[in-house]
């Protein structure tokens, strides 16, 4: 059960301590059903923490998207560590940037909330619209209820749950400093149902799904920023010379784009699906990413973001791998 | 100017006699997105909506736009062919002003030929916004949901009937090209309309004070409020090329074998790439000073140059940032910040 | 009479073995169809599944990648990082609708100028039974 008192005092505690630089975790957003992140330096401010089914954001992002300016001569780097709240889906993103070295495990405090699933933002408004106050929202018993200006409202989960999180593996935070209440059940089992759909049409029919998906797209590159497995500091999208993708929209530059960043994540992706959440045109990216995962799975029993001593998938090998497909 | 009454049952004659005289934009699905695509057949216009994903400002403007092609080893250049005469139906009165107030920085100190000229040959048609969205703020930056501000002719639903209002000689154009559909509208219609917009107007839930901001945001340069507000931005570029006001562009060259074209594109100036010299350099090293040009540049220094502030209240950047940075939210911090 | 289509395909090949076996096929007189264009890579595990994606763009028809057969690359490991990747990224490009036959790999090694053969032939035949790629090529349609 979300016990916020305890996650409030477990935050002001962090963030007292002299080795912490500051704590990630959510709060209430400016209307609506909106949540932001919420970075705390003083222990004041850890009022304004929450966690609800609002909390979509996967704040491990923040811990990539530091910006690593350079320091005036003669001063040190802050090397403090910097606490985050955790869902399960975002343990796994800081267990698979750990993995890669994309971070130091002292450099980062895990503080984790299990969750029993997260809503998805766009199935909420259109139950609930014109919203231009801030509304909050809980779990109860299998639910999840709605606090409006007209009084409460509760809704079965499978209403409004992120699909992600109706067949979610791991609820629980795979590895944490501080878990912060007892354990969730673990929900569904994902057997990649919307994926096979997709494969068992003709490729004509896939490249007509596709096409009118990537033409939408207007290269704003939020899936990219808001990934939190997107991290390399010199990105190959942003490359002008060699342009390797050209920045121009139409057809195919989108689809080198999109096949670029999926591929990126081949064997890396933890399906937090943020990619698809905040695409403002809608792109179904998951079922690109989930494709790749599922083939991952497949073919070399790998899954992401589960064992920090793992080796990442593509800077490793086995000799006896799959070559079925080669001449 | 003239006023006109367009009864429902015509309308599909009205639109099909429009899209025979110039090339018809409606708004339209895009996959999941709603962006307004030149009608064809059996394409379905979606009317019933707050406002588009992607404003008006692609067509004008679009994402990617040819200056002119070029061929390896020879020095003569082609520009692109002269446009055609287009009308866009259903511009909602904010995104209709928005390009109102680029007219002005794209006629600034050197005419712009390409977006001139396709502003010249293109006639927008309005509609009034009668269910206004969660985060529309029109009214707080001199809009309105009947403004006319930009648009050649405004629309507004009676229920039965549309109400037309011409603007400009391009809207008259259009009036007399289909005198066989329309009827005189009376002086209840145009009430009715007036009475619809001003409900409207009503509805619209936030907003903000609007006065003294542009004066104030040159001394808040420094203050901590860029980095608090900023601490969570992606950096992404869905608030500016979603912004129907932001007009920034890069320019790149593309080669295709031995072809060549220079084209535009948007650009956003909360991208790190944006500011970046070629000596590596970055006068806007983090995103916070990032953050701060935006919200500088809609609100202080196109006031400056142009007299008028650079954001009509569509709400885009709102509903759509990933993070709930709302500059809504930071326009009333800079308000308290500079008493 | 409507000429037939000749597809053009890419082909890169690791310096070690591929590119040696294709020699070795040209040296010993084997014919083999000239459809190919040759880019020539010190092993299959410098190839960039971005090389795929922009040989596509750029107007192949068919891709082809051919290095050594496992346990014999020369950089001891090259080939194996390349198994994983193509592996991967040939799924994604035929979920995203590519056509299967558009996109090949094959272990030649420097003696095996027959097998060249037999790869290419089989590569070309698939590329034409395609037809020309025409899903995201670039193209001045749009200029």
């Amino acid at each position: 059960m979300v016990d916020l008192e305890k996650l409030k005092t477990a935050a002001r505690e962090t963030v007292s301590r002299d080795d912490v630089k500051y704590l990630i975790g959510w709060r209430q957003g400016t209307y609506g059903f909106r949540v932001s992140p919420h970075f705390v330096k003083e222990p004041e401010e850890a009022e304004k923490l929450i966690f609800s089914p609002l909390c979509t954001n996967n704040l491990a992002t923040y811990l990539v998207l530091t910006e690593r300016l350079p320091l005036p001569r003669g001063e040190q780097p802050d090397s403090r560590k910097v606490a985050l709240m955790v869902k399960g889906c975002d343990s796994r993103a800081v267990v698979q940037q750990l993995i890669e070295q994309g971070i130091k495990r002292e450099s980062v405090l895990i503080i984790g909330c299990p969750c029993e699933g997260v809503i998805d933002l766009k199935k909420v408004e259109e139950k609930f619209p014109h919203l231009p106050g801030p509304a909050q929202a809980r779990w109860s018993n299998g639910n999840i209820v709605f606090h409006l200006p007209d009084g409460d409202k509760e809704v079965p989960k499978g209403e409004v749950l992120a699909a992600k999180c109706l067949s979610c593996r791991y609820p629980n935070p795979v590895m944490t400093d501080l878990m912060l209440w007892e354990e969730v059940q673990t929900r569904g089992n994902d057997e990649y149902d919307d994926i096979t759909e997709l494969e068992a049409k003709s490729p004509q029919e896939r490249w007509l799904f596709w096409e009118d998906k990537f033409s939408s797209c207007i290269r704003c590159y939020s899936c990219r920023n808001v990934c939190p497995m997107c991290y390399c500091e010199d990105c190959v999208l942003d490359r002008l010379n060699p342009a390797w993708v050209f920045r121009s929209n139409n057809i195919s530059e989108n689809t080198a784009f999109h096949l670029a960043r999926a591929f990126h994540l081949a064997g890396r992706c933890i399906e937090c699906g943020e990619c698809e959440r905040v695409c403002p045109v809608g792109i179904p990216l998951m079922k690109l990413n989930r494709k790749l995962a599922k083939e991952v799975k497949e073919k070399y029993e790998y899954i992401p973001g589960l064992d920090p001593e793992s080796k990442p998938l593509q800077s490793s090998y086995r000799p006896d791998d799959k070559e079925d497909f080669i001449l | 100017m003239d006023t006109k009454k367009l009864s429902k049952d015509k309308f599909g004659d009205f639109m099909a006699i429009l899209s025979r005289q110039k090339k018809l934009y409606v708004p339209q699905k895009e996959g999941e997105s709603l962006r307004f695509a030149p009608v064809t057949a059996g394409s379905q216009p979606d009317l019933a909506f707050p406002n588009t994903t992607v404003p008006p400002k692609s067509v004008l403007f679009p994402q990617t736009e040819t200056l002119y092609q070029f061929e390896q080893g020879n020095t003569d250049m082609s520009l692109p062919g002269e446009g055609e005469e287009r009308v866009l139906f259903g511009v909602r009165p904010c995104d209709a002003r928005a390009m109102a107030i680029v007219d002005s920085l794209f006629s600034w100190d050197v005419d712009d030929p390409y977006y001139l000229t396709r502003r010249e040959q293109t006639t927008l048609l309005g509609l009034s916004c009668l269910e206004p969205g969660t985060n529309c703020f029109c009214t707080s930056v001199g809009g309105g949901p009947a403004s006319t501000e930009g648009l050649d002719m405004l629309l507004t639903d009676l229920g039965e009937a549309f109400l037309l209002q011409t603007v400009t000689e391009k809207g008259e154009k259009i009036i007399q090209s289909v005198p066989e559909l329309l009827e005189e509208a009376t002086a209840e219609d145009l009430k009715a309309a007036e009475k619809l917009s001003q409900e409207a107007a009503v509805r619209i839930a936030r907003g903000i004070d609007t006065d003294g901001i542009p004066e104030k945001l040159p001394g808040l340069w420094e203050n901590p409020l860029w980095k608090d507000f900023s601490e969570s931005c992606l950096g992404c570029g869905i608030c500016t090329f979603l912004c129907p006001t932001c007009h920034c562009f890069d320019i790149q060259d593309e080669m295709e074998g031995f072809e060549g074209r220079r084209c535009r594109m948007w650009d956003s100036c909360m991208f790190s790439e944006y500011t970046l010299h070629a000596s590596g350099h970055n006068p806007r090293p983090s995103r916070h000073e990032r953050t701060r040009n935006r919200v500088n540049h809609k609100y202080s220094y196109f006031v400056k140059n142009f007299g008028t502030i650079a954001c009509v209240g569509c709400g885009r950047c709102i509903n759509l940032c990933p993070v709930n940075i709302d500059i809504l939210n930071i326009l009333s911090q800079v308000v308290k910040e500079a008493i | 009479m409507k000429e037939q289509f000749e597809p053009n395909v890419v082909a890169f090949l690791c310096n070690w073995c591929s590119y040696a076996g294709a020699d070795l096929a040209g040296t010993s007189r084997i014919q083999y169809p000239s459809n190919l264009n040759v880019i020539r890579v010190m092993c299959s595990g410098r190839v960039n599944p971005l090389f795929v994606v922009n040989a596509l763009q750029q107007g192949a028809d068919g891709v082809l990648i051919s290095g050594c057969h496992p346990g014999d690359c020369h950089y001891m490991e090259g080939n194996f990082y390349a198994r994983r990747r193509f592996a991967l990224m040939k799924e994604l490009l035929e979920y995203v609708g590519v056509d299967a036959r558009r996109f090949n790999m094959s272990w030649v090694s420097a003696s095996e100028g027959s097998k060249w053969k037999d790869v290419v032939q089989g590569v070309v035949e698939k590329a034409k039974e395609a037809g020309p790629f025409e899903q995201f090529r670039r193209n001045k349609i749009n200029w």
